[in-house]
């Protein structure tokens, strides 16, 4: 198995499009920031202090999502479109570990920008606000380090769904569109149904964990073991999916 | 000699319609195997249940005494594998491609794969990207991902796609080497008859999905002889009377005479009167005995695309 995430590892970075991500990932999280300090100097509200700006990393989490799901929509994908899935398939390894492969190296990719772009936001934190005297610098990374964990939270899942897709359509454009489409609307989705039962039990309404850090809640009386179990049962679905379909499928492509 | 893969009784149903019926089939170690059959047939589908790219819905595939149904891993880790154009990751190198499959099988080192490459010829340009090679290049990276396992068998779809009459011949040579060197059974798809011809030692014709005649290219052929005399009528009629089964063919005719019987013929056709302008050995290609194994329509298609 863990030959196999080497190879899946190996074919990511030797693709140009990877090492662009991770251009992107930094570019996105500098313009994020300097925009943050432009705001803050022209005073259009909003009181940045260094302490602040690290104790809420959500934002990264959708940068990191957008370049996850590409990535997570194409491993499957890809091989299909190359024609390489022949040469993948005829080896002597049972087809749902090379699926496994591929979901922990999606994952490892999505935690790996997670990582570049903390680095650079904290750098960037550090250097662009100033200290505010309201609390030490000691007390955030607790709460910084979990935001990132809980904003990761919609990066999992929703790459999950990507690759689902993926790998049932053979499609990446489809899972990238589908994908996004739920991440943008979901949340509006939500809302509108937020007064109905069914919205309790909607995908789009846990994604974003943060919500129950920051306090803004799509739907009311939610709790965190009640959204985990939700997201859980939904991940466990689209893995199920995705395996039945490729480990069944005949390749005739 | 103890076969090295056998099919047995192999069946596969898409959509209600048996595309596959009840396959049997062996191949022998040293064994260069020709798959033939018009488009359609199944070739390409028996193949890829031979490979694990299908499941079966019937019968089984049995590699070295492993069903792929049981053991799929085990039975599999023998098995060389050449499917249509050999796709390769293209944004990696030749060499990366190989160490990326190495990985996928047990016991592949560093130095097998260096001397696959050599043994293939690629050893200059092995470390550019594989989308700068040539289609001939792709396809000797395709031998070499196929061989790096020291397969006990290997089986070939549409091989020589894409190379030049030299290529083919060294690709040839090459196959039979390895066939008679290290005892492998090899199993060729093709629709290039002549090169199926050069190639094989045995071949297996399928059509619909059944396999209709296994055949060594060694057995002794009838010896036919065209034969070109005016008025035809009663040289037809000299032959039949004679006992020799005769067939029109072109201007002529074409009879299944043996050679020591040609002066007596010729004799009896000059005391008759008949004025020869022929009689030559005619050698029944591949392609004819296969035209008429299968009948002649399905395959003018596959001409045709």
């Amino acid at each position: 198995m863990l030959k196999l995430m080497q190879n899946e590892w190996m074919k990511l970075w030797n693709k140009k499009g990877t090492w662009v991500m991770v251009a992107i990932m930094i570019v996105m999280t500098a313009g994020m920031m300097s925009l943050m300090k432009y705001i803050s100097t022209q005073n259009m509200g909003g009181n940045f202090t260094r302490e602040s700006m690290i104790g809420d990393p959500s934002s990264l989490g959708g940068t990191v999502l957008l370049l996850t799901v590409i990535v997570a929509a194409g491993i499957v994908a890809s091989e299909f479109s190359q024609g390489t899935i022949k040469m993948l398939l005829t080896r002597p390894v049972k087809r749902w570990k090379i699926l496994t492969s591929k979901f922990i190296t999606v994952n490892l990719f999505g935690m790996f920008l997670m990582v570049i772009g903390y680095v650079v936001y904290i750098l960037l934190a550090i250097v662009l606000f100033k200290s505010g005297t309201d609390q030490g610098l000691s007390d955030v990374w607790g709460k910084s380090l979990y935001m990132v964990l809980l904003s990761f939270g919609s990066v999992f899942v929703t790459s999950t769904f990507a690759f689902a897709v993926g790998s049932v359509f053979r499609s990446s454009s489809l899972a990238i569109g589908l994908s996004l489409f739920i991440y943008f609307t979901g949340t509006t989705i939500s809302a509108l149904l937020a007064k109905y039962e069914i919205a309790k039990y909607l995908l789009f309404t846990h994604m974003d964990l943060t919500q129950f850090e920051t306090g803004m809640m799509l739907v009311e009386d939610m709790t965190m073991p009640f959204s985990l179990a939700v997201l859980g049962v939904y991940v466990v679905v689209f893995l199920v999916i995705s395996y039945t379909s490729f480990v069944k499928r005949d390749v005739t492509a | 000699m103890k076969p090295v893969v056998e099919l047995k009784n192999l069946s596969k149903t898409i959509g209600g319609k048996k595309i596959i019926n009840d396959l049997n089939l062996s191949l022998y170690p040293g064994t260069i195997t020709g798959f033939l059959g018009p488009n359609g047939a199944g070739k390409t589908t028996t193949i890829r249940m031979m490979v694990g790219l299908m499941k079966q819905t019937g019968g089984d595939v049995v590699i070295v005494g492993v069903s792929l149904r049981d053991n799929f891993e085990e039975g599999l880790s023998k098995v060389g594998v050449i499917v249509e154009n050999p796709e390769m990751y293209k944004f990696m190198s030749g060499y990366k491609n190989l160490v990326h499959f190495a990985r996928m099988h047990k016991g592949v080192t560093k130095e097998r794969i260096d001397e696959v490459v050599r043994q293939v010829g690629m050893q200059n340009r092995i470390h550019e990207k594989v989308g700068t090679y040539s289609l001939g290049m792709r396809q000797r990276l395709g031998l070499a991902q196929a061989l790096l396992h020291r397969p006990r068998f290997l089986i070939l779809d549409e091989p020589t796609n894409g190379l030049d009459p030299a290529g083919i011949r060294e690709f040839r040579t090459y196959l039979r080497g390895i066939a008679e060197a290290e005892g492998v059974a090899v199993f060729v798809s093709s629709h290039m008859l002549s090169e199926i011809e050069l190639m094989c030692d045995r071949i297996a014709v399928i059509q619909n999905g059944k396999l209709i005649d296994i055949r060594e290219m060694s057995e002794t052929k009838e010896s036919f002889y065209y034969i070109e005399a005016t008025p035809v009528e009663r040289a037809k009629q000299l032959l039949v009377n004679e006992g020799f089964s005769v067939d029109d063919f072109k201007s002529g005719l074409l009879a299944n005479v043996e050679q020591q019987q040609i002066p007596g013929i010729m004799r009896s056709f000059v005391a008759e009167g008949l004025e020869v302008f022929a009689l030559q050995p005619h050698k029944k290609t591949l392609e004819d005995e296969f035209l008429e194994m299968t009948g002649g329509g399905q395959i003018a298609e596959t001409y045709a695309k």
